[in-house]
Protein backbone atom coordinates (compact mmCIF):
# COMPACT_ATOMS: atom_id res chain seq x y z
CA UNK A 1 0.00 0.00 0.00
CA UNK A 2 1.26 3.44 -1.01
CA UNK A 3 1.93 5.81 2.00
CA UNK A 4 1.98 9.47 1.59
CA UNK A 5 5.54 10.36 3.68
CA UNK A 6 5.79 12.82 6.35
CA UNK A 7 7.01 16.03 5.09
CA UNK A 8 4.41 16.09 2.35
CA UNK A 9 1.57 15.50 4.30
CA UNK A 10 2.32 18.47 5.74
CA UNK A 11 3.40 20.34 3.06
CA UNK A 12 0.05 19.90 0.61
CA UNK A 13 -2.14 22.47 3.12
CA UNK A 14 0.09 25.09 2.42
CA UNK A 15 -0.05 24.53 -1.53
CA UNK A 16 -3.70 24.24 -1.44
CA UNK A 17 -4.06 27.44 0.63
CA UNK A 18 -1.21 29.14 -1.70
CA UNK A 19 -3.72 28.06 -4.63
CA UNK A 20 -6.78 29.32 -3.36
CA UNK A 21 -5.01 32.87 -2.70
CA UNK A 22 -3.52 32.73 -6.02
CA UNK A 23 -6.87 32.10 -7.23
CA UNK A 24 -8.99 34.75 -5.41
CA UNK A 25 -6.00 37.42 -6.35
CA UNK A 26 -6.62 36.61 -10.18
CA UNK A 27 -10.52 36.64 -9.90
CA UNK A 28 -10.07 39.80 -7.95
CA UNK A 29 -7.87 41.52 -10.67
CA UNK A 30 -10.45 39.80 -13.51
CA UNK A 31 -13.42 42.02 -11.84
CA UNK A 32 -11.53 44.87 -10.99
CA UNK A 33 -9.90 45.04 -14.85
CA UNK A 34 -13.39 43.41 -16.61
CA UNK A 35 -14.85 46.50 -17.98
CA UNK A 36 -17.67 45.33 -20.27
CA UNK A 37 -19.36 48.53 -20.65
CA UNK A 38 -16.20 50.00 -21.90
CA UNK A 39 -16.21 53.00 -19.53
CA UNK A 40 -12.41 53.04 -19.15
CA UNK A 41 -12.23 54.14 -22.49
CA UNK A 42 -11.04 52.72 -25.72
CA UNK A 43 -8.14 51.09 -26.38
CA UNK A 44 -7.18 53.05 -29.91
CA UNK A 45 -4.06 55.31 -29.80
CA UNK A 46 -3.90 58.35 -28.69
CA UNK A 47 -3.07 59.61 -31.42
CA UNK A 48 -5.90 58.28 -33.33
CA UNK A 49 -7.83 60.40 -35.63
CA UNK A 50 -11.00 60.09 -37.13
CA UNK A 51 -9.94 59.64 -40.58
CA UNK A 52 -11.65 57.64 -43.18
CA UNK A 53 -9.50 58.54 -46.16
CA UNK A 54 -8.42 55.07 -46.57
CA UNK A 55 -11.46 53.74 -47.14
CA UNK A 56 -12.25 56.36 -49.58
CA UNK A 57 -9.89 54.36 -52.04
CA UNK A 58 -11.29 52.20 -54.55
CA UNK A 59 -9.38 49.22 -56.62
CA UNK A 60 -9.95 50.59 -59.93
CA UNK A 61 -10.49 47.51 -61.21
CA UNK A 62 -13.87 47.28 -60.15
CA UNK A 63 -14.93 50.44 -61.76
CA UNK A 64 -16.82 49.03 -64.55
CA UNK A 65 -18.42 52.69 -65.81
CA UNK A 66 -16.85 55.50 -67.12
CA UNK A 67 -18.75 59.32 -67.05
CA UNK A 68 -19.97 59.75 -70.69
CA UNK A 69 -21.42 63.15 -70.36
CA UNK A 70 -22.19 65.91 -66.98
CA UNK A 71 -25.30 68.90 -66.77
CA UNK A 72 -24.42 71.55 -64.20
CA UNK A 73 -27.87 72.86 -62.75
CA UNK A 74 -28.87 75.86 -61.67
CA UNK A 75 -30.42 74.83 -58.72
CA UNK A 76 -29.37 75.52 -54.72
CA UNK A 77 -30.55 72.45 -53.55
CA UNK A 78 -31.23 69.73 -56.35
CA UNK A 79 -33.17 66.61 -54.11
CA UNK A 80 -34.30 64.20 -57.26
CA UNK A 81 -33.74 62.80 -60.37
CA UNK A 82 -35.37 60.44 -62.45
CA UNK A 83 -35.41 59.20 -66.16
CA UNK A 84 -38.41 60.33 -68.61
CA UNK A 85 -39.94 59.42 -71.71
CA UNK A 86 -36.88 59.00 -74.71
CA UNK A 87 -34.09 58.88 -72.05
CA UNK A 88 -34.87 62.57 -71.25
CA UNK A 89 -33.22 63.29 -67.92
CA UNK A 90 -35.61 65.66 -64.93
CA UNK A 91 -34.15 66.87 -61.70
CA UNK A 92 -36.11 68.22 -58.77
CA UNK A 93 -34.82 70.68 -56.38
CA UNK A 94 -35.46 74.08 -55.14
CA UNK A 95 -39.60 74.67 -56.53
CA UNK A 96 -38.93 73.27 -60.20
CA UNK A 97 -38.35 70.44 -61.93
CA UNK A 98 -35.58 71.27 -64.43
CA UNK A 99 -36.03 69.00 -67.85
CA UNK A 100 -33.30 68.16 -70.51
CA UNK A 101 -33.23 65.89 -73.38
CA UNK A 102 -31.40 62.44 -73.60
CA UNK A 103 -27.80 64.85 -74.44
CA UNK A 104 -28.11 67.19 -71.46
CA UNK A 105 -30.46 70.32 -73.59
CA UNK A 106 -32.74 72.03 -71.39
CA UNK A 107 -35.91 71.66 -73.16
CA UNK A 108 -38.66 72.85 -70.28
CA UNK A 109 -39.10 73.58 -66.85
CA UNK A 110 -42.54 73.33 -64.26
CA UNK A 111 -42.29 75.58 -61.56
CA UNK A 112 -43.68 74.02 -58.16
CA UNK A 113 -45.37 75.75 -55.42
CA UNK A 114 -43.70 73.89 -52.78
CA UNK A 115 -40.41 72.26 -52.13
CA UNK A 116 -39.53 68.94 -54.11
CA UNK A 117 -38.13 66.17 -52.15
CA UNK A 118 -38.38 63.59 -54.95
CA UNK A 119 -40.02 62.31 -58.25
CA UNK A 120 -39.89 59.65 -61.06
CA UNK A 121 -41.76 59.84 -64.52
CA UNK A 122 -44.03 56.91 -65.40
CA UNK A 123 -42.94 54.83 -67.88
CA UNK A 124 -45.00 52.86 -71.24
CA UNK A 125 -46.72 50.33 -69.24
CA UNK A 126 -48.00 52.97 -66.72
CA UNK A 127 -51.90 53.58 -66.74
CA UNK A 128 -50.78 57.35 -68.00
CA UNK A 129 -47.27 56.90 -69.84
CA UNK A 130 -44.88 60.21 -69.54
CA UNK A 131 -46.78 61.27 -65.78
CA UNK A 132 -44.79 62.61 -63.77
CA UNK A 133 -45.16 61.88 -60.04
CA UNK A 134 -43.03 64.89 -57.32
CA UNK A 135 -43.21 64.35 -53.81
CA UNK A 136 -43.47 67.02 -51.90
CA UNK A 137 -43.14 66.62 -48.11
CA UNK A 138 -46.24 65.05 -47.29
CA UNK A 139 -48.67 64.86 -50.84
CA UNK A 140 -47.73 63.85 -54.35
CA UNK A 141 -48.19 66.53 -57.39
CA UNK A 142 -49.05 65.18 -60.27
CA UNK A 143 -48.65 66.43 -63.87
CA UNK A 144 -50.16 64.56 -66.85
CA UNK A 145 -48.11 66.81 -69.22
CA UNK A 146 -45.04 68.70 -68.53
CA UNK A 147 -47.63 72.20 -69.21
CA UNK A 148 -50.37 70.37 -67.50
CA UNK A 149 -51.80 71.71 -64.37
CA UNK A 150 -50.96 69.71 -61.36
CA UNK A 151 -53.53 67.50 -59.32
CA UNK A 152 -52.27 67.15 -55.58
CA UNK A 153 -53.15 64.23 -53.78
CA UNK A 154 -54.25 63.95 -50.35
CA UNK A 155 -51.44 64.53 -47.32
CA UNK A 156 -50.43 61.66 -45.44
CA UNK A 157 -50.55 64.12 -42.33
CA UNK A 158 -47.36 66.17 -40.57
CA UNK A 159 -45.37 63.48 -39.37
CA UNK A 160 -45.17 62.13 -43.78
CA UNK A 161 -41.70 63.03 -45.10
CA UNK A 162 -42.06 61.43 -48.75
CA UNK A 163 -38.47 60.25 -50.13
CA UNK A 164 -39.16 58.42 -53.41
CA UNK A 165 -41.97 57.64 -55.73
CA UNK A 166 -41.88 54.68 -58.31
CA UNK A 167 -44.62 54.06 -60.29
CA UNK A 168 -45.23 50.63 -61.70
CA UNK A 169 -48.43 49.54 -64.32
CA UNK A 170 -51.62 50.54 -61.92
CA UNK A 171 -49.95 51.21 -59.12
CA UNK A 172 -47.70 53.86 -57.38
CA UNK A 173 -45.35 53.27 -54.15
CA UNK A 174 -44.20 56.43 -52.12
CA UNK A 175 -42.04 55.83 -49.53
CA UNK A 176 -42.14 57.95 -46.37
CA UNK A 177 -39.17 58.15 -44.00
CA UNK A 178 -41.20 60.05 -41.51
CA UNK A 179 -43.79 57.15 -41.30
CA UNK A 180 -41.35 54.23 -42.46
CA UNK A 181 -43.59 52.99 -44.23
CA UNK A 182 -44.27 52.62 -47.98
CA UNK A 183 -47.46 53.67 -49.20
CA UNK A 184 -49.26 52.29 -51.92
CA UNK A 185 -51.79 54.18 -54.32
CA UNK A 186 -54.08 53.51 -57.64
CA UNK A 187 -53.40 55.76 -60.51
CA UNK A 188 -55.98 58.11 -59.34
CA UNK A 189 -54.28 58.67 -56.33
CA UNK A 190 -56.87 56.32 -54.03
CA UNK A 191 -54.93 54.85 -51.16
CA UNK A 192 -54.61 50.97 -51.26
CA UNK A 193 -52.68 49.57 -48.66
CA UNK A 194 -49.12 50.21 -47.30
CA UNK A 195 -46.00 47.92 -47.16
CA UNK A 196 -43.89 47.93 -43.91
CA UNK A 197 -46.29 46.56 -41.77
CA UNK A 198 -45.15 43.80 -40.06
CA UNK A 199 -47.66 41.27 -41.98
CA UNK A 200 -50.00 38.28 -40.62
CA UNK A 201 -47.52 36.18 -39.01
CA UNK A 202 -45.92 39.31 -37.97
CA UNK A 203 -42.51 38.41 -39.38
CA UNK A 204 -41.93 41.16 -41.62
CA UNK A 205 -39.38 43.80 -39.94
CA UNK A 206 -40.23 46.94 -39.73
CA UNK A 207 -38.57 49.64 -42.10
CA UNK A 208 -35.43 51.06 -39.56
CA UNK A 209 -35.22 55.07 -41.15
CA UNK A 210 -32.98 57.08 -39.29
CA UNK A 211 -32.52 59.77 -41.43
CA UNK A 212 -34.68 60.76 -44.24
CA UNK A 213 -33.56 58.59 -47.36
CA UNK A 214 -35.70 55.66 -47.80
CA UNK A 215 -36.19 55.02 -51.51
CA UNK A 216 -37.90 52.73 -53.67
CA UNK A 217 -37.67 50.85 -57.11
CA UNK A 218 -40.02 48.86 -59.03
CA UNK A 219 -38.04 45.67 -60.59
CA UNK A 220 -38.87 44.10 -64.18
CA UNK A 221 -39.37 41.32 -61.76
CA UNK A 222 -42.69 42.86 -61.14
CA UNK A 223 -41.34 43.25 -57.48
CA UNK A 224 -40.98 46.48 -55.81
CA UNK A 225 -37.80 46.87 -53.92
CA UNK A 226 -36.98 49.18 -50.96
CA UNK A 227 -34.12 50.33 -48.97
CA UNK A 228 -34.45 49.30 -45.25
CA UNK A 229 -31.69 51.26 -44.42
CA UNK A 230 -31.39 50.49 -40.89
CA UNK A 231 -30.88 47.19 -41.65
CA UNK A 232 -28.43 47.84 -44.31
CA UNK A 233 -30.66 46.08 -46.51
CA UNK A 234 -32.49 45.94 -49.97
CA UNK A 235 -35.72 43.79 -49.32
CA UNK A 236 -37.99 42.67 -52.21
CA UNK A 237 -42.05 43.19 -51.89
CA UNK A 238 -45.32 42.12 -53.89
CA UNK A 239 -47.30 45.00 -54.18
CA UNK A 240 -49.56 43.59 -51.52
CA UNK A 241 -46.78 44.10 -48.95
CA UNK A 242 -45.19 40.30 -48.96
CA UNK A 243 -41.69 40.30 -48.17
CA UNK A 244 -39.98 38.23 -50.59
CA UNK A 245 -36.00 38.79 -50.62
CA UNK A 246 -33.75 40.73 -48.30
CA UNK A 247 -29.78 41.48 -49.10
CA UNK A 248 -26.94 43.23 -47.69
CA UNK A 249 -24.53 43.63 -44.87
CA UNK A 250 -22.71 46.31 -43.33
CA UNK A 251 -19.24 47.26 -43.64
CA UNK A 252 -17.07 49.44 -45.01
CA UNK A 253 -16.13 46.08 -47.18
CA UNK A 254 -16.95 47.31 -51.09
CA UNK A 255 -19.72 44.56 -51.70
CA UNK A 256 -21.32 46.01 -48.17
CA UNK A 257 -23.03 49.04 -47.14
CA UNK A 258 -20.90 51.77 -44.73
CA UNK A 259 -21.74 54.02 -42.06
CA UNK A 260 -25.14 53.46 -39.42
CA UNK A 261 -27.90 53.57 -41.85
CA UNK A 262 -27.20 52.87 -45.70
CA UNK A 263 -27.83 52.36 -48.79
CA UNK A 264 -29.18 56.09 -49.33
CA UNK A 265 -30.54 55.90 -52.73
CA UNK A 266 -31.51 52.92 -54.76
CA UNK A 267 -32.39 52.72 -59.02
CA UNK A 268 -33.34 49.38 -61.12
CA UNK A 269 -31.61 48.41 -64.51
CA UNK A 270 -33.65 47.56 -67.10
CA UNK A 271 -32.28 43.85 -67.24
CA UNK A 272 -33.05 43.76 -63.07
CA UNK A 273 -29.80 44.52 -61.72
CA UNK A 274 -29.99 46.75 -58.64
CA UNK A 275 -27.95 50.44 -58.24
CA UNK A 276 -27.14 51.48 -55.19
CA UNK A 277 -25.87 54.88 -53.55
CA UNK A 278 -24.08 55.12 -50.29
CA UNK A 279 -23.98 57.98 -47.78
CA UNK A 280 -21.35 59.01 -45.83
CA UNK A 281 -18.68 57.31 -47.95
CA UNK A 282 -20.15 58.29 -51.26
CA UNK A 283 -20.03 55.30 -53.60
CA UNK A 284 -22.49 54.11 -56.40
CA UNK A 285 -22.21 50.04 -57.08
CA UNK A 286 -24.25 47.31 -59.27
CA UNK A 287 -25.54 44.23 -57.62
CA UNK A 288 -27.42 41.68 -59.61
CA UNK A 289 -31.28 41.04 -58.43
CA UNK A 290 -29.49 38.13 -55.76
CA UNK A 291 -27.30 41.27 -54.59
CA UNK A 292 -24.59 39.82 -56.01
CA UNK A 293 -22.05 42.49 -55.64
CA UNK A 294 -21.10 42.94 -59.53
CA UNK A 295 -19.38 46.45 -59.49
CA UNK A 296 -18.56 50.05 -58.85
CA UNK A 297 -19.73 53.15 -61.18
CA UNK A 298 -18.35 56.05 -59.29
CA UNK A 299 -16.79 56.63 -55.83
CA UNK A 300 -15.78 59.18 -53.43
CA UNK A 301 -12.26 60.46 -55.57
CA UNK A 302 -15.18 61.94 -57.89
CA UNK A 303 -18.30 62.24 -55.54
CA UNK A 304 -16.24 64.18 -52.44
CA UNK A 305 -15.03 67.22 -53.35
CA UNK A 306 -12.11 66.84 -50.93
CA UNK A 307 -11.42 63.97 -48.84
CA UNK A 308 -12.33 66.24 -45.16
CA UNK A 309 -15.83 66.69 -46.42
CA UNK A 310 -16.41 63.65 -45.78
CA UNK A 311 -16.69 63.64 -41.91
CA UNK A 312 -17.69 67.82 -41.68
CA UNK A 313 -19.28 68.33 -38.97
CA UNK A 314 -20.58 71.95 -40.33
CA UNK A 315 -24.56 71.37 -41.48
CA UNK A 316 -24.33 74.03 -44.41
CA UNK A 317 -21.13 71.55 -45.84
CA UNK A 318 -22.37 68.40 -45.18
CA UNK A 319 -22.12 66.15 -48.31
CA UNK A 320 -25.92 65.69 -49.39
CA UNK A 321 -26.10 62.26 -50.76
CA UNK A 322 -26.38 60.65 -54.47
CA UNK A 323 -29.66 60.59 -55.71
CA UNK A 324 -29.83 57.47 -58.49
CA UNK A 325 -32.13 56.64 -61.83
CA UNK A 326 -31.19 54.33 -65.14
CA UNK A 327 -32.98 54.76 -68.44
CA UNK A 328 -33.71 52.18 -71.28
CA UNK A 329 -30.66 52.50 -72.68
CA UNK A 330 -29.46 51.42 -69.00
CA UNK A 331 -27.36 55.07 -68.74
CA UNK A 332 -26.99 55.09 -64.85
CA UNK A 333 -27.97 58.85 -63.58
CA UNK A 334 -26.22 60.49 -60.99
CA UNK A 335 -27.69 63.36 -59.38
CA UNK A 336 -24.44 64.87 -57.59
CA UNK A 337 -25.88 67.45 -55.00
CA UNK A 338 -22.42 68.38 -54.05
CA UNK A 339 -21.09 69.69 -57.19
CA UNK A 340 -24.79 70.41 -58.65
CA UNK A 341 -24.87 68.33 -61.36
CA UNK A 342 -26.01 65.55 -63.24
CA UNK A 343 -23.59 62.65 -63.96
CA UNK A 344 -24.39 59.90 -66.68
CA UNK A 345 -22.31 56.68 -66.83
CA UNK A 346 -22.14 54.12 -69.39
CA UNK A 347 -20.25 50.60 -69.36
CA UNK A 348 -16.73 50.84 -70.15
CA UNK B 1 -54.06 52.23 -37.70
CA UNK B 2 -51.13 54.93 -38.19
CA UNK B 3 -47.93 53.18 -37.40
CA UNK B 4 -46.14 49.49 -36.67
CA UNK B 5 -46.73 48.62 -33.31
CA UNK B 6 -43.28 49.22 -32.39
CA UNK B 7 -43.83 52.88 -32.71
CA UNK B 8 -46.30 53.79 -30.12
CA UNK B 9 -43.38 52.83 -27.46
CA UNK B 10 -40.80 54.56 -29.43
CA UNK B 11 -42.95 57.80 -29.72
CA UNK B 12 -43.74 57.96 -26.19
CA UNK B 13 -40.09 56.98 -25.83
CA UNK B 14 -38.84 59.70 -27.74
CA UNK B 15 -41.54 61.95 -26.34
CA UNK B 16 -39.74 61.49 -22.97
CA UNK B 17 -36.28 61.48 -24.40
CA UNK B 18 -37.32 65.03 -25.88
CA UNK B 19 -38.42 66.59 -22.57
CA UNK B 20 -35.63 65.22 -20.54
CA UNK B 21 -33.06 66.47 -23.28
CA UNK B 22 -31.73 69.69 -21.42
CA UNK B 23 -31.15 67.21 -18.22
CA UNK B 24 -29.60 64.35 -19.92
CA UNK B 25 -27.34 65.25 -23.14
CA UNK B 26 -27.24 68.79 -22.18
CA UNK B 27 -26.69 68.41 -18.03
CA UNK B 28 -24.39 70.95 -18.25
CA UNK B 29 -26.85 73.26 -19.46
CA UNK B 30 -29.01 73.22 -17.12
CA UNK B 31 -26.21 73.75 -14.18
CA UNK B 32 -24.84 76.36 -16.39
CA UNK B 33 -27.60 78.22 -16.84
CA UNK B 34 -28.61 78.06 -12.90
CA UNK B 35 -24.85 79.01 -12.07
CA UNK B 36 -25.72 82.61 -14.76
CA UNK B 37 -29.11 83.30 -13.84
CA UNK B 38 -29.35 86.62 -13.15
CA UNK B 39 -26.31 88.32 -15.11
CA UNK B 40 -28.20 90.26 -17.93
CA UNK B 41 -25.97 92.16 -20.11
CA UNK B 42 -22.95 90.04 -19.27
CA UNK B 43 -20.92 87.84 -22.13
CA UNK B 44 -19.76 84.88 -22.28
CA UNK B 45 -17.71 82.26 -24.56
CA UNK B 46 -20.08 79.86 -26.91
CA UNK B 47 -18.76 77.81 -29.75
CA UNK B 48 -21.25 77.57 -33.00
CA UNK B 49 -21.74 74.08 -33.73
CA UNK B 50 -22.45 75.19 -37.29
CA UNK B 51 -18.96 76.71 -37.42
CA UNK B 52 -16.97 74.07 -35.76
CA UNK B 53 -15.13 71.53 -37.47
CA UNK B 54 -14.12 69.32 -34.28
CA UNK B 55 -10.38 69.92 -35.18
CA UNK B 56 -9.68 68.55 -31.70
CA UNK B 57 -8.05 71.99 -30.02
CA UNK B 58 -11.00 71.93 -27.83
CA UNK B 59 -9.79 69.20 -26.00
CA UNK B 60 -6.19 70.88 -25.71
CA UNK B 61 -6.04 74.26 -25.66
CA UNK B 62 -8.58 74.95 -22.80
CA UNK B 63 -6.94 76.67 -19.73
CA UNK B 64 -8.51 74.39 -17.65
CA UNK B 65 -6.57 71.08 -16.96
CA UNK B 66 -9.70 69.57 -18.25
CA UNK B 67 -11.35 71.56 -20.78
CA UNK B 68 -14.56 73.70 -20.52
CA UNK B 69 -15.86 72.00 -23.68
CA UNK B 70 -17.93 69.13 -23.70
CA UNK B 71 -19.78 67.04 -26.22
CA UNK B 72 -23.77 67.23 -26.20
CA UNK B 73 -26.34 65.11 -27.84
CA UNK B 74 -29.14 66.43 -29.93
CA UNK B 75 -31.93 63.56 -29.44
CA UNK B 76 -34.05 65.07 -31.66
CA UNK B 77 -31.62 64.79 -34.14
CA UNK B 78 -30.34 61.49 -33.52
CA UNK B 79 -31.90 58.23 -35.55
CA UNK B 80 -31.14 56.28 -32.25
CA UNK B 81 -28.94 53.99 -34.59
CA UNK B 82 -27.57 50.55 -33.56
CA UNK B 83 -24.62 51.07 -35.91
CA UNK B 84 -23.94 54.89 -34.30
CA UNK B 85 -20.50 55.98 -36.05
CA UNK B 86 -20.54 58.44 -33.18
CA UNK B 87 -20.33 55.67 -30.67
CA UNK B 88 -17.85 52.99 -32.68
CA UNK B 89 -15.06 53.68 -34.75
CA UNK B 90 -15.11 53.20 -38.34
CA UNK B 91 -14.51 48.97 -38.23
CA UNK B 92 -15.38 47.72 -34.83
CA UNK B 93 -14.16 44.77 -33.62
CA UNK B 94 -17.63 43.85 -32.57
CA UNK B 95 -20.82 45.86 -32.07
CA UNK B 96 -20.81 45.74 -28.45
CA UNK B 97 -20.02 48.22 -25.73
CA UNK B 98 -16.36 47.20 -25.09
CA UNK B 99 -14.05 49.21 -24.53
CA UNK B 100 -12.25 47.72 -27.72
CA UNK B 101 -15.02 49.11 -29.87
CA UNK B 102 -15.64 52.08 -28.62
CA UNK B 103 -14.49 55.39 -30.31
CA UNK B 104 -14.75 57.95 -27.46
CA UNK B 105 -10.99 57.49 -25.91
CA UNK B 106 -12.64 58.48 -22.38
CA UNK B 107 -15.84 55.79 -22.64
CA UNK B 108 -17.93 58.81 -21.92
CA UNK B 109 -20.54 58.03 -24.31
CA UNK B 110 -23.28 55.76 -22.65
CA UNK B 111 -24.89 52.98 -25.15
CA UNK B 112 -28.61 51.86 -23.54
CA UNK B 113 -30.38 49.47 -25.60
CA UNK B 114 -34.11 50.97 -26.14
CA UNK B 115 -36.15 48.44 -28.30
CA UNK B 116 -34.83 46.58 -31.26
CA UNK B 117 -33.49 47.92 -32.92
CA UNK B 118 -33.07 51.71 -31.54
CA UNK B 119 -30.48 52.76 -28.71
CA UNK B 120 -29.77 56.06 -26.97
CA UNK B 121 -26.67 57.36 -26.56
CA UNK B 122 -25.96 59.71 -23.63
CA UNK B 123 -22.52 61.64 -22.67
CA UNK B 124 -21.46 61.04 -19.20
CA UNK B 125 -20.13 64.99 -18.81
CA UNK B 126 -17.67 63.92 -16.28
CA UNK B 127 -15.66 62.03 -18.54
CA UNK B 128 -15.86 63.88 -21.78
CA UNK B 129 -12.73 65.73 -22.54
CA UNK B 130 -14.12 67.44 -25.73
CA UNK B 131 -12.06 65.89 -28.01
CA UNK B 132 -14.91 66.07 -31.10
CA UNK B 133 -14.23 62.07 -32.27
CA UNK B 134 -17.29 61.54 -31.57
CA UNK B 135 -18.74 64.40 -33.49
CA UNK B 136 -16.29 63.88 -36.41
CA UNK B 137 -18.10 59.90 -36.53
CA UNK B 138 -22.01 61.31 -36.30
CA UNK B 139 -21.17 63.90 -38.96
CA UNK B 140 -19.39 61.43 -41.52
CA UNK B 141 -22.97 59.10 -41.91
CA UNK B 142 -25.44 60.07 -38.70
CA UNK B 143 -27.37 62.73 -38.34
CA UNK B 144 -24.87 65.24 -36.72
CA UNK B 145 -26.47 64.93 -33.58
CA UNK B 146 -23.29 64.99 -31.62
CA UNK B 147 -21.47 68.37 -30.95
CA UNK B 148 -19.65 70.40 -28.65
CA UNK B 149 -20.71 72.84 -26.42
CA UNK B 150 -18.78 75.40 -23.46
CA UNK B 151 -20.50 74.23 -20.46
CA UNK B 152 -20.90 77.70 -18.26
CA UNK B 153 -20.78 75.61 -14.96
CA UNK B 154 -16.99 74.98 -15.76
CA UNK B 155 -15.76 77.72 -18.53
CA UNK B 156 -13.68 80.36 -16.61
CA UNK B 157 -14.90 83.46 -18.99
CA UNK B 158 -11.40 84.43 -19.30
CA UNK B 159 -10.85 87.48 -20.96
CA UNK B 160 -9.52 86.16 -24.38
CA UNK B 161 -10.79 82.44 -24.71
CA UNK B 162 -6.94 80.41 -25.29
CA UNK B 163 -9.24 77.84 -27.27
CA UNK B 164 -10.93 80.74 -29.52
CA UNK B 165 -7.33 82.58 -30.44
CA UNK B 166 -6.35 78.41 -31.17
CA UNK B 167 -10.30 77.71 -33.43
CA UNK B 168 -9.05 77.50 -37.04
CA UNK B 169 -12.65 78.23 -38.11
CA UNK B 170 -13.48 80.80 -35.71
CA UNK B 171 -16.09 79.09 -34.40
CA UNK B 172 -16.25 81.01 -31.04
CA UNK B 173 -18.06 83.99 -29.75
CA UNK B 174 -19.46 85.95 -27.15
CA UNK B 175 -23.07 85.31 -26.40
CA UNK B 176 -25.17 86.50 -23.54
CA UNK B 177 -24.87 85.58 -20.44
CA UNK B 178 -28.40 84.51 -19.37
CA UNK B 179 -28.72 82.48 -22.72
CA UNK B 180 -25.64 81.07 -23.14
CA UNK B 181 -25.62 77.56 -25.35
CA UNK B 182 -26.17 77.60 -29.42
CA UNK B 183 -27.92 74.60 -29.39
CA UNK B 184 -28.56 72.63 -32.94
CA UNK B 185 -31.85 71.87 -34.02
CA UNK B 186 -31.85 70.45 -37.44
CA UNK B 187 -29.46 69.58 -39.83
CA UNK B 188 -29.13 70.39 -42.89
CA UNK B 189 -30.57 66.72 -44.30
CA UNK B 190 -33.88 67.32 -43.09
S1 LIG C 1 -15.32 61.24 -28.22
FE1 LIG C 1 -14.41 63.09 -27.26
S2 LIG C 1 -16.02 64.66 -27.44
FE2 LIG C 1 -17.01 62.67 -27.81
S3 LIG C 1 -17.81 62.05 -25.81
FE3 LIG C 1 -15.77 61.14 -26.01
S4 LIG C 1 -14.37 62.63 -25.05
FE4 LIG C 1 -16.32 63.70 -25.45
S1 LIG D 1 -12.95 80.91 -21.78
FE1 LIG D 1 -11.21 79.98 -20.72
S2 LIG D 1 -12.14 78.32 -19.51
FE2 LIG D 1 -13.67 78.95 -21.00
S3 LIG D 1 -13.42 77.53 -22.74
FE3 LIG D 1 -12.16 79.34 -23.17
S4 LIG D 1 -10.12 78.87 -22.34
FE4 LIG D 1 -11.58 77.37 -21.45
S1 LIG E 1 -11.20 74.75 -31.77
FE1 LIG E 1 -12.91 75.48 -33.02
S2 LIG E 1 -13.10 74.01 -34.72
FE2 LIG E 1 -11.77 73.07 -33.16
S3 LIG E 1 -13.16 71.79 -31.94
FE3 LIG E 1 -13.04 73.79 -30.88
S4 LIG E 1 -14.72 75.04 -31.75
FE4 LIG E 1 -14.44 73.26 -33.08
Amino acid sequence: MLQQNPPLRRLLPIALGGLLVAVLVVASLAVLLYDPSGEAGNRLPENFQYDLSAFQKIDPALIRYRQAAEIPLELKQPRGIAAGREDQILVAGDRAVLIFDSHGKKISQIDLADEPRCLAVAGQDHAVPGRIYVGLKDRLAVFDAADAPPKTWETRGLKAFFTSVAPAEHDVFVADAGNKIVWRYDVQGKLLGRIGDPGPDGNIPPFIVPSPYFDVAVSPDGLLRAVNPGRFQIEAFTFDGFLEQTWGLPGLEISRFCGCCNPSALAVLPDGRIVTGEKGIARVKVYNAEGKFQCVVVGPDVLTPTPAAVAESRDEHRLLPVDLAADRQGRILVLDPAARRVRIFVEK
Amino acid sequence: MDNPPTTPNRRRFLATALRAAGALGLGGLTAGLAAKRGRTGEYVWQLDPQKCIACGNCATYCVLDESAVKCVHSFAMCGYCDLCTGYFPPEPIEQRTGAENQLCPTGAIQRAFIEDPYFEYRILRDRCIGCGKCVKGCSAFGNGSLYLQVQHDRCLNCNECAIAVACPSQAFRRVPADDPYLLKVRGKQA
